[in-house]
């Protein structure tokens, strides 16, 4: 406990966490209002409203991604991880500490932005022809499929740091850790976009890639024609984040600091 | 006793050697001397050609209806649209065709209920007249046509265009159009009042038999109504449109005496099958015209007429395009984005380049060593660019080779999906450019690196200039795509581009299907316009910061 006291010390007696929060939450309504204001429904369209309000956590999640890997490459690039283990001998108690105010953090700023993404979607949207009468939902801000939407985004950001956590653990280098979880979060999600792979290939790769299968908790209509429900893809993220804490885990414990 | 006149102290020494060459090789030594530069660039290089190579793989054709659409093939062995409505007489050897336009009235076909009137125009929808080898659909052509969007034009073999007359032909001020055959040449004409001609343009028609066919022709190409979002299934709406004109003085020299006008629709039904989308995502909402069935390219053809009293003639063309297939998917553009992986390499290469010397307290000594600081910047970003641009070049044409095998023996159809080779003009610029952009993402990362002195900080911006926006390009909506993809760096991903694009086809540009909205290398040009200023505020932000 006094674990998880410190570390919560060390990320709040530092500007950049909270920045980097706050940022988050800024770029992840923003997009979200952008998105909200572009889209417009004027004959028919079949939008999945809640997840079109939600989008701006496809851009949140690098911040989200930065400041786990952050809570460990900056003891690793000024020394403090020595004073950490120092403190806190027992490794996998130090990480576990790190895991928890992650968590607790990512989760309170998500929720934040989540819930005010949503508000935004729910009045801006009726003005763009989502009326519910072109095909398009009014945005129930109580419906079990929009609660659902919305806590599994919160969730996901809350996973997609814990994956980068673990990964920060194993490589260490802040750089390189960054530009190794942008690469796994983004580029097959791009690539699967772009339509012109074997239909196998996509249905895998939209399975099993952690952005993919996990972003399919934000779906709320047709659910039967994704290629993983809901909760499974978010189930698969977390395989991916605890892969990745193990890995972090098991290497951090066999290291030398 | 005089007080001794004080010399400033002069060392005998020449004055160091700070000019910039020196500065060049000096950071060069600091590149070429680390091996783990060396070790990361080259990696960077093959994860390049592996990432590009194992997304080729899995970009199996086979499976994929956009990978061999039915389409014609044109003279030059390219797919190409040949549908269209056209009064047509056997024209025997040498002769010539000419008609006066005196209107043109193009729009949406009745009932088709967009619920908007806004976008009915069809800037490229074509009525005129037309000398074509036979009625297969294919075949070689030369046509002279008004359009309501881009005057009068003078169209042969598909990928040929030549602008003649602005403006649209009406009552008041009529186009004349003439097509003179002589062998294998048809000469294109325009005039305002009938006696003073204009020539556009000479089409040489290879192989053109004696007997050819020559008349009225009109084309209305769908209108698609491009949509993108993230939130659904992308909608490509099809509006199904027509163009209307009246022709009158038509005259036919050298056709057979008394023939008649045969009126009929040419290559329906062998035009391109275009599916919406593809792949096995969910069904598109897609509308094809009033009776469904029909899509892109094979407009309902219900809407052609053809009328002709004392020497007025009225045709309307629904449908159809006499233009090169443009394909919506981009295949050899999707594959090479693996070049991603590379670029992340690359990106953080370059802020290392700098950020590493700020971590080990070497910068002091570079700037002690040489004061000026905007030189040691300039000399790291010509390192670090030339580096990464030669190891990009081989990385890319390795990847490119590869990637062009793979598609081409997965089912990938060469004449709507082009096989370019390395030395030719497109392979070059996807070569070149693809290095060149590696390039300026190191100097941007390098950049970065200066200002943020910390390399997470200066990866994290640069990813989220660079990478961050063609992601965001596949998934906002369509307007703010477009924008996204307009003022970022990631306008350079354009030079990629694997499928050629004509401007006398109406292209719906949808970042969705990998399009990018700028010209290839205006987007580079947003590229470098990027790294200058970033390398201007790294410069500025060194002179005044301590180090």
């Amino acid at each position: 406990m006094s674990a998880v006291h410190a570390e919560w010390t060390k990320l709040r007696t530092v500007p950049s966490p909270g920045l980097l929060l706050l940022t988050m939450i800024v770029v992840t309504v923003g997009f979200g209002l952008l998105e909200d204001v572009g889209q417009k429904c004027p004959t028919s369209c079949s939008y999945d409203s809640p997840k079109l309000s939600l989008t701006g956590i496809l851009v949140g999640q690098a911040l989200v991604a930065v400041l786990a890997a952050l809570m460990v490459t900056s003891e690793y690039g000024s020394g403090m991880i020595r004073i950490t283990l120092t403190a806190v001998p027992r490794r996998l108690t130090a990480l576990a500490a790190k895991a928890v105010v992650l968590t607790g953090m990512v989760l309170a700023a998500g929720a934040f932005a989540a819930a005010w993404s949503l508000i935004a979607g729910r009045y801006i949207l009726p003005g763009n022809g989502f009326t519910g009468a072109h095909g398009s939902e009014v945005l129930s801000l109580s419906a079990g499929s929009t609660l659902r939407a919305a806590g599994g985004s919160v969730l996901y950001l809350a996973l997609i740091g814990l994956l980068s956590l673990g990964l920060a653990t194993a490589v260490r280098d802040s750089g390189a850790s960054i530009a190794l979880l942008i690469g796994l979060i983004y580029i097959v999600p791009l690539i699967v976009q772009l339509g012109v792979l074997d239909p196998r290939w996509e249905r895998h790769l939209e399975r099993w890639s952690p952005m993919n299968a996990g972003m399919a908790i934000q779906a709320t209509r047709d659910l039967n024609t994704l290629p993983i429900g809901p909760w499974p893809g978010l189930g698969v993220l977390a395989l991916w984040a605890a892969g990745a804490l193990l890995l972090g885990g098991l290497l951090l414990r066999l290291r030398d600091a | 006793m005089s007080t001794p006149t004080i010399t400033p102290y002069r060392s005998a020494q020449r004055p160091g050697r700070d000019d910039f060459p020196h500065l060049l090789r000096a950071e060069w030594t600091k590149f070429r001397s680390v091996r783990g530069w060396w070790i990361a660039m080259i990696a960077a290089a093959l994860l390049t050609a592996l990432a590009v190579a194992a997304i080729a793989s899995a970009a199996n054709g086979k499976q994929n209806p956009g990978a061999h659409p039915t389409v014609a093939i044109g003279p030059g062995g390219e797919a190409v649209t040949d549908s269209f409505y056209f009064a047509r007489q056997s024209l025997d050897g040498n002769g010539s065709i000419t008609a006066r336009i005196t209107s043109l009235a193009d729009g949406e076909l009745p009932g088709q209920g967009t619920g908007s009137s806004t976008h009915t125009a069809q800037p490229w929808a074509k009525a005129g007249i037309m000398i074509k080898a036979s009625t297969t659909a294919g075949s070689a052509y030369a046509a002279v046509m008004a359009t309501p969007g881009h005057g009068v034009r003078m169209q042969y073999d598909f990928t040929h265009d030549i602008a003649g007359l602005a403006g649209v032909p009406s009552a008041a001020s009529p186009r004349w159009l003439r097509l003179t055959r002589s062998g294998d040449t048809v000469t294109g004409y325009d005039s305002a009042d009938g006696r003073h001609w204009t020539e556009i343009g000479t089409a040489s028609l290879a192989g053109l038999a004696s007997t050819a066919q020559a008349g009225l022709f009109a084309a209305s190409p769908q209108y698609v109504l491009g949509a993108q979002g993230f939130a659904s299934n992308n909608n490509q709406p099809f509006f199904d449109t027509r163009i209307t004109a009246n022709f009158d003085h038509v005259r036919l020299a050298g056709a057979r005496p008394g023939g008649a006008w045969t009126v009929g629709h040419i290559g329906f039904g062998t035009g391109p099958a275009q599916p919406a989308n593809v792949n096995g995502r969910p069904p598109v909402s897609v509308h094809c015209g009033p009776n469904g069935g029909h899509c892109k390219g094979v407009a309902t053809p219900q809407g052609s007429r053809f009328s002709e009293a004392g020497g007025r003639f009225t045709l309307s063309g629904s449908g159809g395009d006499v233009a090169p297939y443009v394909a919506d998917l981009d295949p050899l553009g999707t594959v090479l984005k693996g070049s991603a992986v590379g670029l992340l390499a690359v990106i953080a290469l370059g802020a290392l380049f700098v950020t590493a010397e700020y971590r080990r307290g070497l910068i002091r000594t570079t700037f002690a060593a040489s004061p000026r600081r905007g030189r040691v910047l300039a000399a790291k970003a010509i390192v670090i660019g030339s580096v990464t641009f030669v190891a990009g070049l081989a990385g890319t044409a390795i990847a490119m080779r590869i990637a062009v095998r793979k598609l081409h023996s997965g089912g990938w159809v060469s004449s709507v999906y082009p096989v370019w080779s390395l030395t030719s003009g497109h392979g070059l610029q996807i070569v070149v450019g693809t290095a060149g952009l590696l390039a300026v993402a190191a100097i941007l990362a390098l950049s970065a690196g200066a200002v943020l002195r910390r390399s997470t900080g200066a990866i994290t911006v640069v990813v989220a200039l660079l990478i961050v926006p063609v992601i965001l390009g596949v998934t906002l909506p369509q307007t703010a795509a477009v924008w996204v993809l307009r003022l970022t760096p990631a306008a350079a991903f354009g030079l990629q581009e694997g499928t050629p694009r004509y401007s006398q086809v109406m292209h719906a540009c949808l970042p969705y299907n990998g399009c990018f909205p700028l010209a290839p290398w205006t987007g580079f040009a947003v590229a470098c316009v990027w790294a200058v200023a970033a390398l201007g505020l790294a410069a500025y932000v060194l002179r005044r910061r301590d180090a």
